[in-house]
């Protein structure tokens, strides 16, 4: 199954607690498709009590069986990434909706869809263009048995089509031969 | 040898003890291969002119005949088989096209009311025809009681006519027919004959029952 792995640049923010019992939390924000050299946590800027930090690179796979799914993504209103995060850490970027939207069915997790950079979105793109295959959705129907097609089992069983043990250490003849 | 053509009587007659040694007898030789002794005394039975006592002449002078372990080989391809044997002596499958259908279930179900279960130790589904002949003998001998069950199912004969009489020809017509069957193509002669007698004699019996007015059997 060919896939492709880019790497992108996670940006998390973070905003002063609403209230005395809330804590800080670093939620995904934006995605850098050129990856800066500062370490993972680093503090980005400061805007008041708006702190960004840098949450690391993190990969991205395309797998080929899922172009149907980026196609999707590509044809929305805003194509997005899905990040997925345990705590600070990034857990998972997706370009596949239907991936992170299943995520963010787990409330412990904080997943945000960001706006995809439009290096990243050329690249989904060539790689749809060279991998796509189109399936038609086939509905299946119940059909009426038909004997011809579908034949049961036979009442007699004739010679030959038995099972008979025509190599090994028997070496004999097929029976039907006989 | 007699077969039953009266209609059954509160005590157990001669003829009903005839028709449950030939159930019996039908049972045990296709629930496994007869041995040498079997055999033997296969070789003993006579019959008289009737096409049932020449099945059985006919039954006597081939187990007469036969060596024991051509007829476990000849058992072993018919019933047993690599895969399956040539034949599936069950209910289901020659009524459904399937083993294990709703013609087993409606079966167990029966027994279940009899009170009549499977013995330790056998593995054939309860619609093999040996079992079913085995329940037919010992509904014949009175040792089971099938005034139990209902719906038209009631009695020996309704027994007969629900779990039996739709397959039960067809079935020793294949034995007949199977190619492996020597020894037992004899025994699917007295089987086809006994089973026919059988289902007339039933029907007979019903219509007797109806003509009259509901007379209890």
């Amino acid at each position: 199954m060919p896939r492709e792995v880019l790497r992108l640049a996670v940006l998390g923010v973070s905003y002063p607690p609403a209230n005395v019992w809330a804590r800080r939390v670093v939620r995904p924000a934006a995605l850098m498709a050129e990856i800066p050299p500062l370490e993972r946590g680093a503090l980005m800027s400061e805007q008041g009590e708006v702190r960004t930090y840098y949450m690391g690179d993190h990969a991205v796979v395309l797998h080929s069986g899922e172009t149907s799914h980026y196609i999707d993504n590509l044809r929305a209103a805003r194509p997005s990434l899905w990040v997925s995060c345990d705590g600070d850490a990034v857990r998972l970027v997706t370009a596949d909706p239907y991936e992170g939207e299943a995520m963010a069915s787990d409330p412990e997790r904080i997943v945000e869809a960001l706006a995809m950079p439009p290096a990243v979105a050329a690249r989904i793109e060539a790689f749809i263009a060279a991998h796509h295959v189109e399936e038609v959705f086939h509905k299946r129907k119940r059909v009426p048995v038909n004997m011809e097609h579908d034949p049961r089992a036979k009442r007699i069983l004739s010679d030959d089509e038995k099972w008979v043990q025509s190599r090994g250490k028997a070496g004999l003849p097929p029976k039907g031969g006989q | 040898m007699i077969a039953s053509t009266a209609p059954a009587a509160p005590a157990r007659p001669d003829h009903e003890v005839l028709r449950s040694q030939q159930w019996a007898l039908l049972a045990s030789l296709l629930v496994a291969a007869p041995d040498r002794d079997a055999l033997d005394l296969l070789a003993g039975l006579t019959g008289d002119e009737t096409a049932l006592g020449q099945a059985y002449a006919v039954l006597a002078r081939t187990a007469a005949e036969a060596d024991a372990e051509d007829v476990a080989r000849e058992f072993f391809e018919l019933f047993v088989g690599v895969g399956r044997g040539e034949l599936l002596p069950f209910a289901s499958f020659y009524i459904t096209g399937f083993l294990n259908e709703r013609p087993l279930a409606d079966l167990r179900h029966d027994l279940q009311l009899m009170g009549v279960e499977r013995a330790e130790g056998r593995f054939e589904p309860e619609d093999h025809i040996a079992s079913l002949s085995e329940i037919m003998a010992g509904l014949a001998m009175g040792e089971f009681d099938a005034s139990v069950l209902g719906c038209g199912a009631a009695g020996e004969a309704g027994f007969f006519a629900r779990h039996l009489a739709p397959w039960v020809g067809q079935f020793f017509d294949d034995l007949a027919v199977a190619p492996s069957a020597r020894f037992y193509r004899a025994v699917a002669e007295v089987g086809r004959i006994f089973t026919d007698i059988e289902t007339r004699a039933f029907e007979l019996e019903a219509a007797a029952h109806r003509g009259s007015g509901g007379r209890t059997v």
